[in-house]
């Protein structure tokens, strides 16, 4: 399989040469991460409803809606990016395309278990470290291919994901930070020194060549290069950002595989209620029970191995 | 409600992406069949052809997203919508729970009629699901 190892690269690039390698019938692996920050819509997320773009224009975060699913992401250098397309007819998808995940996903948590950490699958398709979300992943039919994108978090800017969301009011942004705080980690939570881009997308590139065979590295071509170009416009322009996507009644943003935070009845300018739904199942958010331990993941909080007690890889 | 995924009405046509067909002096209504809605998982949103727009059979027509994925629709058929179910634009679980009922996609107008010979009638396409199913039972012992 065809590799790019493109380790830093211009913020909308990180997007669109998987989009690329889609759109020309290409298979291939990308590694890299954005030098600079960006804000990525999914496909069916509505724009208006989700992001408060005046905020994004205030602060120089461009905005770029992928062709896969899932909700927003704020994406930075402090992420990594690994990025699988196959071509629809390979032996290698299975039928029920969310089963792809599980081998998807090995590779990243092969890397974080290099480094100590204890990653495990959550299916479909969340990586975690001690209970805690640390990958966001997406996939999707794109022209001819599927591709499914995922990544790591070195480290995450929680007040600036929080501020870009478009929420309710103060309390809901409050309870947001608080719960993603609570049920999301990243590297930086438990090593005192994390790895480089440069380790990971090793130890990334290892774990697939041992899940999907030898990969033939390679730089982009001219082709490749002016299909990206293309899709830059594209998947960047107004009119796409605009399109409709889904709107709900309530405001609901999801935190992890199966937590969301929900207001419910508000109108009128009348906050509604806050709710924290995990598994199926709402509670009402208490928001001062959240903030009391935000700062600390939760396995520290369960007098689990303190972070930095974990092993350190040079 | 849990749809059995093999059951297949006698009165629709198929084709192998998983979508059913029941036509009518030149109109047909269009939908994800129990097998299809099925392999796609809960449907979170669909993004339906507008009324009034044209398409073509096996192109990219719109879009369809469960957890962690997005599909594409590829109507069987090539048309005119004539209307869309907007009652799926709220509740898209209407195709997971009744796909052959108040979870159909799209009632369109047919370019050419000629396309319904080559769909699969409800014996062929219970064989092709048989197929689809052995063939999941083996990506799951390979796991």
């Amino acid at each position: 399989m065809d590799f790019y190892d493109l380790a830093g690269i211009d913020w909308w690039s990180t997007q669109c040469f998987y989009h690329a390698l889609a759109y020309l019938g290409r298979e291939g692996l990308i590694i890299c991460y954005p030098t600079g920050p960006y804000v990525c819509l999914g496909l069916h997320d509505d724009l208006d409803q989700e992001i408060d773009r005046a905020y994004c224009e205030a602060h120089g975060l461009p905005l770029l809606r992928r062709e896969t699913g899932g909700g927003v992401v704020y994406l930075d250098r402090n992420q990594i990016f690994f990025q699988l397309v196959l071509r629809r007819d390979n032996p290698a998808l299975p039928l029920r395309r969310q089963r792809l995940y599980e081998r998807f996903l090995q590779p990243a948590i092969r890397a974080c278990r290099f480094y100590g950490l204890p990653a495990e699958l959550r299916a479909p398709a969340d990586i975690t470290v001690g209970g805690c979300k640390c990958s966001g992943n997406a996939a999707g039919d794109i022209g001819e291919c599927v591709a499914y994108v995922g990544n790591i978090l070195l480290d995450f800017d929680f007040d600036l994901m929080c501020r870009l969301l478009r929420v309710p009011g103060p309390d809901f942004r409050a309870c947001l930070r608080a719960a993603m705080r609570r049920y999301l980690t990243t590297l930086a939570d438990w090593l005192s020194v994390p790895p480089s881009h440069l380790q990971l997308s090793t130890a990334l590139a290892a774990g697939f060549a041992e899940e999907f065979g030898p990969l033939n590295r390679r730089r982009p071509d001219e082709e490749l290069e002016a299909e990206a170009e293309r899709l830059r416009g594209r998947l960047t322009g107004r009119s796409w950002l605009s399109l409709p996507g889904h709107r709900r009644r309530e405001r609901r943003i999801k935190i992890a595989e199966g937590v969301y935070l929900v207001e419910q009845g508000g109108a009128r300018g009348e906050n509604g209620a806050l709710l924290l739904e995990e598994g199926g199942v709402a509670d009402r958010a208490d928001c001062p029970d959240l903030l009391a331990d935000e700062e600390l993941p939760p396995s520290y909080n369960a007098g689990d191995r303190r972070p930095d007690a974990l092993p350190v890889e040079a | 409600m849990q749809v059995d995924k093999r059951f297949v009405p006698e009165d629709l046509r198929y084709d192998r992406n998983d979508y059913w067909v029941k036509a009518t002096a030149g109109e047909a209504v269009i939908g994800l069949t129990a097998y299809g809605q099925d392999v796609t998982g809960d449907i979170l949103y669909l993004e339906l052809p507008p009324a009034g727009s044209s398409f073509r059979r096996g192109e990219d027509s719109g879009s369809i997203e469960s957890g962690k994925w997005v599909g594409r629709l590829l109507p069987p058929v090539t048309g005119m919508v004539l209307e869309r179910n907007s009652a799926l634009e709220t509740d898209p679980s209407g195709v997971n729970q009744d796909p052959y009922g108040a979870g159909w996609l799209l009632r369109v107008r047919l370019a050419d009629p000629s396309e319904l010979d080559g769909l699969l009638n409800p014996a062929a396409y219970r064989e092709w699901i048989a197929g689809q199913i052995r063939r999941e039972r083996e990506e799951e012992a390979a796991l």
